[in-house]
Protein backbone atom coordinates (compact mmCIF):
# COMPACT_ATOMS: atom_id res chain seq x y z
CA UNK A 1 0.00 0.00 0.00
CA UNK A 2 1.12 3.44 -0.86
CA UNK A 3 1.72 5.65 2.20
CA UNK A 4 -0.89 8.41 3.05
CA UNK A 5 0.21 12.06 1.25
CA UNK A 6 2.67 12.74 -1.04
CA UNK A 7 5.97 11.40 -1.17
CA UNK A 8 8.38 14.77 -2.44
CA UNK A 9 10.15 13.14 -5.08
CA UNK A 10 7.09 12.13 -6.77
CA UNK A 11 6.20 15.58 -6.32
CA UNK A 12 9.32 17.28 -7.90
CA UNK A 13 9.68 15.22 -10.86
CA UNK A 14 5.76 15.74 -11.85
CA UNK A 15 7.23 19.92 -11.33
CA UNK A 16 9.94 19.14 -13.67
CA UNK A 17 8.01 16.89 -16.37
CA UNK A 18 5.38 18.91 -16.03
CA UNK A 19 4.68 21.27 -19.49
CA UNK A 20 2.80 24.37 -19.56
CA UNK A 21 -0.64 24.41 -20.58
CA UNK A 22 -0.16 26.49 -24.27
CA UNK A 23 -4.09 28.60 -23.60
CA UNK A 24 -2.49 30.83 -25.53
CA UNK A 25 -0.42 28.73 -28.84
CA UNK A 26 1.99 31.83 -29.43
CA UNK A 27 1.82 35.43 -29.43
CA UNK A 28 -0.85 36.44 -32.33
CA UNK A 29 0.13 40.15 -32.92
CA UNK A 30 3.59 39.57 -32.29
CA UNK A 31 3.90 36.51 -34.67
CA UNK A 32 2.16 38.32 -37.48
CA UNK A 33 4.21 41.89 -37.49
CA UNK A 34 7.37 39.49 -36.54
CA UNK A 35 7.11 37.62 -39.53
CA UNK A 36 5.76 41.24 -41.29
CA UNK A 37 9.32 42.61 -40.46
CA UNK A 38 11.45 39.63 -41.44
CA UNK A 39 11.88 40.54 -44.81
CA UNK A 40 11.79 43.86 -44.50
CA UNK A 41 14.94 44.22 -42.43
CA UNK A 42 17.04 42.05 -44.82
CA UNK A 43 18.41 43.96 -47.15
CA UNK A 44 19.02 41.41 -49.75
CA UNK A 45 15.79 39.71 -49.44
CA UNK A 46 14.31 43.26 -49.96
CA UNK A 47 16.71 44.13 -52.71
CA UNK A 48 15.49 40.55 -54.58
CA UNK A 49 11.99 40.86 -54.17
CA UNK A 50 11.87 44.44 -55.78
CA UNK A 51 13.73 43.16 -58.35
CA UNK A 52 11.14 40.26 -59.04
CA UNK A 53 8.80 43.84 -59.13
CA UNK A 54 10.58 44.97 -61.36
CA UNK A 55 11.60 42.50 -63.95
CA UNK A 56 8.00 41.12 -64.17
CA UNK A 57 6.98 45.18 -64.74
CA UNK A 58 9.47 45.47 -67.60
CA UNK A 59 8.35 41.66 -69.10
CA UNK A 60 4.98 42.71 -69.18
CA UNK A 61 1.70 40.55 -69.29
CA UNK A 62 1.66 37.45 -67.96
CA UNK A 63 4.69 37.90 -66.11
CA UNK A 64 3.60 40.82 -64.38
CA UNK A 65 0.54 38.57 -62.95
CA UNK A 66 2.48 35.34 -62.68
CA UNK A 67 5.22 36.36 -60.24
CA UNK A 68 3.60 37.50 -57.86
CA UNK A 69 1.08 34.70 -57.50
CA UNK A 70 3.69 31.96 -58.23
CA UNK A 71 6.53 33.11 -56.35
CA UNK A 72 4.95 33.01 -52.52
CA UNK A 73 4.21 29.35 -53.62
CA UNK A 74 7.73 28.53 -54.68
CA UNK A 75 8.64 30.41 -51.64
CA UNK A 76 6.54 28.20 -49.23
CA UNK A 77 8.46 25.05 -50.80
CA UNK A 78 11.55 26.40 -49.92
CA UNK A 79 10.40 27.11 -46.71
CA UNK A 80 9.41 24.01 -45.96
CA UNK A 81 12.60 22.84 -46.77
CA UNK A 82 14.09 24.98 -44.50
CA UNK A 83 11.30 23.93 -41.92
CA UNK A 84 12.40 20.26 -42.35
CA UNK A 85 15.92 21.08 -41.62
CA UNK A 86 16.75 19.82 -45.24
CA UNK A 87 20.24 21.46 -45.93
CA UNK A 88 20.84 23.64 -49.07
CA UNK A 89 24.57 24.54 -49.33
CA UNK A 90 24.91 28.23 -50.37
CA UNK A 91 21.18 29.95 -49.19
CA UNK A 92 22.89 33.41 -48.48
CA UNK A 93 25.12 32.89 -51.63
CA UNK A 94 22.46 32.37 -53.78
CA UNK A 95 20.18 35.15 -52.12
CA UNK A 96 23.11 37.43 -53.30
CA UNK A 97 23.40 35.98 -56.91
CA UNK A 98 19.65 36.90 -57.13
CA UNK A 99 19.83 40.15 -56.40
CA UNK A 100 22.55 40.51 -58.96
CA UNK A 101 21.13 38.52 -61.60
CA UNK A 102 17.25 40.09 -61.03
CA UNK A 103 19.12 43.77 -60.69
CA UNK A 104 21.26 42.57 -64.05
CA UNK A 105 17.86 41.95 -65.77
CA UNK A 106 16.36 45.03 -65.06
CA UNK A 107 19.32 47.34 -65.96
CA UNK A 108 19.72 45.28 -69.17
CA UNK A 109 16.03 45.12 -69.92
CA UNK A 110 16.32 41.11 -70.77
CA UNK A 111 13.10 40.05 -72.21
CA UNK A 112 13.78 35.93 -71.96
CA UNK A 113 11.02 33.58 -72.64
CA UNK A 114 8.47 33.62 -70.12
CA UNK A 115 9.38 29.56 -68.47
CA UNK A 116 13.18 31.33 -68.72
CA UNK A 117 12.12 34.32 -66.35
CA UNK A 118 9.79 31.59 -64.26
CA UNK A 119 12.37 28.84 -63.57
CA UNK A 120 14.62 31.68 -62.75
CA UNK A 121 12.70 33.38 -60.50
CA UNK A 122 11.14 30.05 -59.43
CA UNK A 123 14.92 29.24 -58.19
CA UNK A 124 15.24 31.91 -56.11
CA UNK A 125 12.36 32.12 -54.88
CA UNK A 126 13.56 28.55 -53.45
CA UNK A 127 16.85 30.04 -51.73
CA UNK A 128 14.83 33.08 -50.08
CA UNK A 129 12.18 30.43 -48.81
CA UNK A 130 14.68 28.65 -47.06
CA UNK A 131 16.29 30.80 -45.06
CA UNK A 132 12.99 32.46 -44.14
CA UNK A 133 12.14 28.85 -43.15
CA UNK A 134 15.19 27.88 -41.24
CA UNK A 135 14.40 30.89 -39.11
CA UNK A 136 10.90 31.19 -38.18
CA UNK A 137 10.64 31.60 -34.56
CA UNK A 138 9.52 28.77 -32.18
CA UNK A 139 7.38 31.25 -29.99
CA UNK A 140 5.40 33.08 -31.78
CA UNK A 141 1.90 32.09 -33.43
CA UNK A 142 3.37 29.76 -36.47
CA UNK A 143 0.55 30.72 -38.54
CA UNK A 144 0.29 34.67 -37.43
CA UNK A 145 3.95 34.74 -38.06
CA UNK A 146 3.91 32.97 -41.93
CA UNK A 147 0.99 35.00 -42.89
CA UNK A 148 2.88 37.80 -42.04
CA UNK A 149 6.37 37.26 -43.94
CA UNK A 150 4.21 35.58 -46.86
CA UNK A 151 2.38 39.03 -47.03
CA UNK A 152 5.24 41.16 -46.55
CA UNK A 153 7.37 39.80 -49.37
CA UNK A 154 3.75 40.22 -51.60
CA UNK A 155 3.98 43.81 -50.73
CA UNK A 156 7.79 44.23 -51.85
CA UNK A 157 6.90 41.96 -55.00
CA UNK A 158 3.85 44.87 -55.68
CA UNK A 159 6.43 47.74 -54.83
CA UNK A 160 8.48 46.26 -57.15
CA UNK A 161 5.61 46.05 -59.70
CA UNK A 162 4.56 49.63 -58.94
CA UNK A 163 7.87 51.54 -59.37
CA UNK A 164 8.34 49.33 -62.52
CA UNK A 165 5.11 50.67 -63.96
CA UNK A 166 7.13 54.05 -64.39
CA UNK A 167 8.88 52.17 -67.22
CA UNK A 168 5.78 53.19 -69.95
CA UNK A 169 7.58 56.77 -69.77
CA UNK A 170 10.85 57.49 -71.61
CA UNK A 171 12.04 58.64 -67.82
CA UNK A 172 10.89 56.16 -66.08
CA UNK A 173 12.47 53.75 -67.86
CA UNK A 174 15.86 55.07 -66.92
CA UNK A 175 15.10 55.22 -63.33
CA UNK A 176 13.49 52.06 -63.37
CA UNK A 177 16.86 50.48 -65.24
CA UNK A 178 18.85 53.19 -62.63
CA UNK A 179 17.31 51.15 -59.72
CA UNK A 180 17.93 47.53 -61.10
CA UNK A 181 21.51 48.88 -61.25
CA UNK A 182 21.62 49.88 -57.81
CA UNK A 183 19.93 46.70 -56.46
CA UNK A 184 22.57 44.56 -58.19
CA UNK A 185 25.38 46.91 -57.18
CA UNK A 186 23.69 45.93 -53.54
CA UNK A 187 23.96 42.09 -54.59
CA UNK A 188 27.82 42.42 -55.52
CA UNK A 189 28.12 44.02 -52.50
CA UNK A 190 26.09 41.10 -50.18
CA UNK A 191 28.57 38.71 -52.09
CA UNK A 192 31.87 40.68 -51.25
CA UNK A 193 30.62 40.54 -47.93
CA UNK A 194 30.18 36.75 -47.60
CA UNK A 195 33.18 36.15 -49.32
CA UNK B 1 -1.35 -1.18 -6.25
CA UNK B 2 2.58 -1.66 -5.03
CA UNK B 3 3.36 1.29 -3.69
CA UNK B 4 6.95 1.77 -5.92
CA UNK B 5 4.71 1.28 -9.13
CA UNK B 6 1.95 3.81 -8.05
CA UNK B 7 4.94 6.32 -6.89
CA UNK B 8 6.57 6.15 -10.64
CA UNK B 9 3.31 6.24 -12.72
CA UNK B 10 2.09 9.63 -11.41
CA UNK B 11 5.51 11.46 -12.95
CA UNK B 12 5.73 8.94 -15.52
CA UNK B 13 2.32 10.08 -16.63
CA UNK B 14 3.41 13.33 -16.45
CA UNK B 15 6.48 12.93 -18.19
CA UNK B 16 4.50 11.47 -21.42
CA UNK B 17 1.46 14.21 -21.42
CA UNK B 18 1.31 17.19 -23.88
CA UNK B 19 0.39 20.35 -23.35
CA UNK B 20 -3.17 21.10 -22.91
CA UNK B 21 -3.47 23.37 -27.12
CA UNK B 22 -6.81 24.27 -26.44
CA UNK B 23 -7.89 28.15 -27.98
CA UNK B 24 -8.23 31.14 -25.60
CA UNK B 25 -11.58 32.47 -25.37
CA UNK B 26 -10.81 35.44 -27.82
CA UNK B 27 -9.87 39.24 -25.76
CA UNK B 28 -10.83 36.81 -22.58
CA UNK B 29 -14.53 37.09 -23.74
CA UNK B 30 -16.85 34.11 -23.50
CA UNK B 31 -20.76 33.09 -24.32
CA UNK B 32 -21.98 34.05 -27.66
CA UNK B 33 -19.72 37.24 -28.02
CA UNK B 34 -16.54 34.89 -27.49
CA UNK B 35 -17.84 32.88 -29.86
CA UNK B 36 -19.29 35.26 -32.37
CA UNK B 37 -15.05 36.58 -32.27
CA UNK B 38 -13.49 33.16 -32.19
CA UNK B 39 -13.31 32.06 -35.78
CA UNK B 40 -12.05 35.72 -36.55
CA UNK B 41 -9.22 35.15 -34.06
CA UNK B 42 -8.11 31.18 -34.84
CA UNK B 43 -5.53 32.27 -37.87
CA UNK B 44 -6.11 28.97 -39.04
CA UNK B 45 -9.83 29.44 -39.47
CA UNK B 46 -9.70 33.21 -40.80
CA UNK B 47 -7.45 31.57 -43.52
CA UNK B 48 -9.58 28.87 -44.56
CA UNK B 49 -12.80 30.51 -44.51
CA UNK B 50 -11.01 33.62 -46.64
CA UNK B 51 -9.77 30.88 -49.32
CA UNK B 52 -13.09 29.21 -49.33
CA UNK B 53 -14.94 32.91 -49.84
CA UNK B 54 -12.42 33.81 -52.51
CA UNK B 55 -12.66 30.81 -54.29
CA UNK B 56 -16.68 30.00 -54.14
CA UNK B 57 -16.74 33.61 -55.58
CA UNK B 58 -13.95 33.51 -57.83
CA UNK B 59 -16.09 30.55 -59.50
CA UNK B 60 -18.77 31.85 -61.99
CA UNK B 61 -20.50 29.04 -63.04
CA UNK B 62 -21.45 28.50 -58.86
CA UNK B 63 -24.27 29.48 -57.56
CA UNK B 64 -24.62 29.18 -53.18
CA UNK B 65 -24.35 25.87 -52.48
CA UNK B 66 -20.64 25.67 -51.50
CA UNK B 67 -21.50 27.87 -48.60
CA UNK B 68 -24.58 26.21 -47.32
CA UNK B 69 -22.56 23.22 -47.42
CA UNK B 70 -19.72 24.96 -45.51
CA UNK B 71 -22.71 25.91 -43.26
CA UNK B 72 -23.92 22.47 -42.51
CA UNK B 73 -20.65 21.19 -42.34
CA UNK B 74 -20.01 23.27 -38.86
CA UNK B 75 -23.21 22.84 -37.86
CA UNK B 76 -22.28 19.03 -37.90
CA UNK B 77 -18.79 19.66 -36.00
CA UNK B 78 -19.92 22.11 -33.69
CA UNK B 79 -22.81 19.42 -32.66
CA UNK B 80 -20.13 16.65 -32.17
CA UNK B 81 -18.77 18.87 -30.26
CA UNK B 82 -21.74 18.86 -28.30
CA UNK B 83 -20.84 15.62 -27.27
CA UNK B 84 -17.86 15.77 -25.55
CA UNK B 85 -15.84 14.74 -28.44
CA UNK B 86 -12.75 16.59 -29.33
CA UNK B 87 -10.64 15.21 -32.23
CA UNK B 88 -7.00 15.95 -32.54
CA UNK B 89 -5.17 17.19 -35.48
CA UNK B 90 -8.39 19.19 -36.59
CA UNK B 91 -6.27 22.76 -36.57
CA UNK B 92 -4.04 20.83 -39.32
CA UNK B 93 -7.11 19.71 -41.40
CA UNK B 94 -8.19 23.31 -41.34
CA UNK B 95 -5.13 24.52 -42.72
CA UNK B 96 -5.14 21.62 -45.15
CA UNK B 97 -8.61 22.67 -46.63
CA UNK B 98 -7.06 26.60 -46.27
CA UNK B 99 -4.30 25.33 -48.53
CA UNK B 100 -6.56 23.42 -51.19
CA UNK B 101 -9.08 26.70 -51.27
CA UNK B 102 -5.83 29.03 -51.52
CA UNK B 103 -4.43 26.92 -54.22
CA UNK B 104 -7.59 26.67 -56.81
CA UNK B 105 -7.92 30.20 -55.92
CA UNK B 106 -4.51 31.22 -57.21
CA UNK B 107 -5.05 28.70 -60.21
CA UNK B 108 -8.05 30.43 -61.17
CA UNK B 109 -9.41 27.73 -63.32
CA UNK B 110 -13.06 26.25 -63.66
CA UNK B 111 -13.41 23.12 -60.66
CA UNK B 112 -16.67 21.24 -60.18
CA UNK B 113 -19.08 22.95 -58.13
CA UNK B 114 -19.63 19.09 -56.58
CA UNK B 115 -15.63 19.31 -55.61
CA UNK B 116 -16.32 22.66 -54.30
CA UNK B 117 -19.38 21.93 -52.04
CA UNK B 118 -17.01 18.75 -50.86
CA UNK B 119 -14.36 21.01 -49.46
CA UNK B 120 -16.57 23.48 -47.89
CA UNK B 121 -18.35 21.02 -46.28
CA UNK B 122 -15.07 19.52 -44.75
CA UNK B 123 -13.61 23.03 -44.06
CA UNK B 124 -16.54 23.84 -42.13
CA UNK B 125 -16.73 20.57 -39.99
CA UNK B 126 -13.00 20.95 -38.67
CA UNK B 127 -13.77 24.57 -38.03
CA UNK B 128 -16.44 23.01 -36.08
CA UNK B 129 -14.41 20.85 -34.00
CA UNK B 130 -11.66 22.72 -33.76
CA UNK B 131 -13.62 25.18 -31.89
CA UNK B 132 -14.07 23.59 -28.65
CA UNK B 133 -15.66 26.17 -26.02
CA UNK B 134 -13.60 27.18 -22.70
CA UNK B 135 -17.19 28.00 -20.49
CA UNK B 136 -17.94 27.36 -16.68
CA UNK B 137 -21.59 26.76 -17.74
CA UNK B 138 -23.02 24.64 -19.92
CA UNK B 139 -25.42 27.57 -21.26
CA UNK B 140 -22.20 29.58 -21.48
CA UNK B 141 -20.42 26.51 -23.47
CA UNK B 142 -23.81 26.57 -25.88
CA UNK B 143 -24.02 30.05 -26.58
CA UNK B 144 -20.27 30.08 -27.74
CA UNK B 145 -20.71 27.24 -30.01
CA UNK B 146 -23.94 29.03 -31.60
CA UNK B 147 -22.02 32.30 -31.58
CA UNK B 148 -19.15 30.44 -33.19
CA UNK B 149 -21.35 28.91 -35.93
CA UNK B 150 -22.74 32.41 -36.58
CA UNK B 151 -19.57 33.93 -37.25
CA UNK B 152 -18.03 31.38 -39.55
CA UNK B 153 -20.77 31.72 -41.77
CA UNK B 154 -21.69 35.34 -42.28
CA UNK B 155 -17.70 35.67 -42.52
CA UNK B 156 -17.96 32.83 -45.57
CA UNK B 157 -20.87 35.14 -46.92
CA UNK B 158 -19.24 38.01 -47.04
CA UNK B 159 -15.98 37.17 -48.08
CA UNK B 160 -17.63 35.09 -50.93
CA UNK B 161 -20.07 38.17 -51.75
CA UNK B 162 -16.94 40.43 -51.83
CA UNK B 163 -14.78 38.38 -53.82
CA UNK B 164 -18.19 38.42 -56.41
CA UNK B 165 -17.70 41.92 -57.15
CA UNK B 166 -13.88 41.35 -57.64
CA UNK B 167 -14.67 41.06 -61.62
CA UNK B 168 -12.29 43.32 -63.12
CA UNK B 169 -8.82 42.18 -64.61
CA UNK B 170 -7.00 43.73 -61.39
CA UNK B 171 -9.06 43.02 -59.17
CA UNK B 172 -9.46 39.28 -60.33
CA UNK B 173 -5.10 39.14 -60.09
CA UNK B 174 -5.42 40.69 -56.74
CA UNK B 175 -7.75 37.68 -55.55
CA UNK B 176 -5.92 35.11 -57.18
CA UNK B 177 -2.51 36.61 -55.37
CA UNK B 178 -4.49 36.89 -51.94
CA UNK B 179 -5.00 32.63 -52.75
CA UNK B 180 -1.78 32.13 -53.33
CA UNK B 181 -0.35 34.02 -50.09
CA UNK B 182 -2.90 31.76 -48.04
CA UNK B 183 -1.76 28.71 -49.86
CA UNK B 184 2.07 29.48 -49.10
CA UNK B 185 0.95 30.23 -45.45
CA UNK B 186 -0.86 27.29 -45.10
CA UNK B 187 2.74 25.19 -46.56
CA UNK B 188 4.82 27.02 -44.06
CA UNK B 189 2.49 26.44 -40.96
CA UNK B 190 1.78 22.28 -42.09
CA UNK B 191 5.59 21.80 -42.61
CA UNK B 192 6.40 23.70 -39.20
CA UNK B 193 3.28 21.05 -37.32
CA UNK B 194 5.00 18.31 -38.39
CA UNK B 195 8.49 19.32 -37.45
CA UNK B 196 7.36 20.44 -34.15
Amino acid sequence: MMRGGTHPIAMLLCLLAATPALAHTGDLVGGFVGGLTHPVFGPDHVAAMVAVGLWGAFLGSPAIFLLPVVFPLVMAAGGTLGVLGVPLPGTEIGIAISAVLLGLAVVLALRPPIWIAAVLVGVFAIFHGHAHGAELPPGADAVAYSVGFVVATGLLHLAGIAIGYLAHWPAGRVAVRTAGGLIALAGFAFLVRLA
Amino acid sequence: MNARVSLLAVPGLALVAGPAMAHPPPLGITGFAGGLLHPLFVPAHLLAVLALGLLIGQQVTWGRMPAFAFVIGVSGGLGILTLGVVPSLMNELVLSCALVAGLLAAIARTVPEAAGCSLAVLAGFCIGLDSPPEALSLAEANLMLVGTGLSAAVSLFMAMEIARWLTSDWTRVAARILGSWIAASAILVLALRVVR
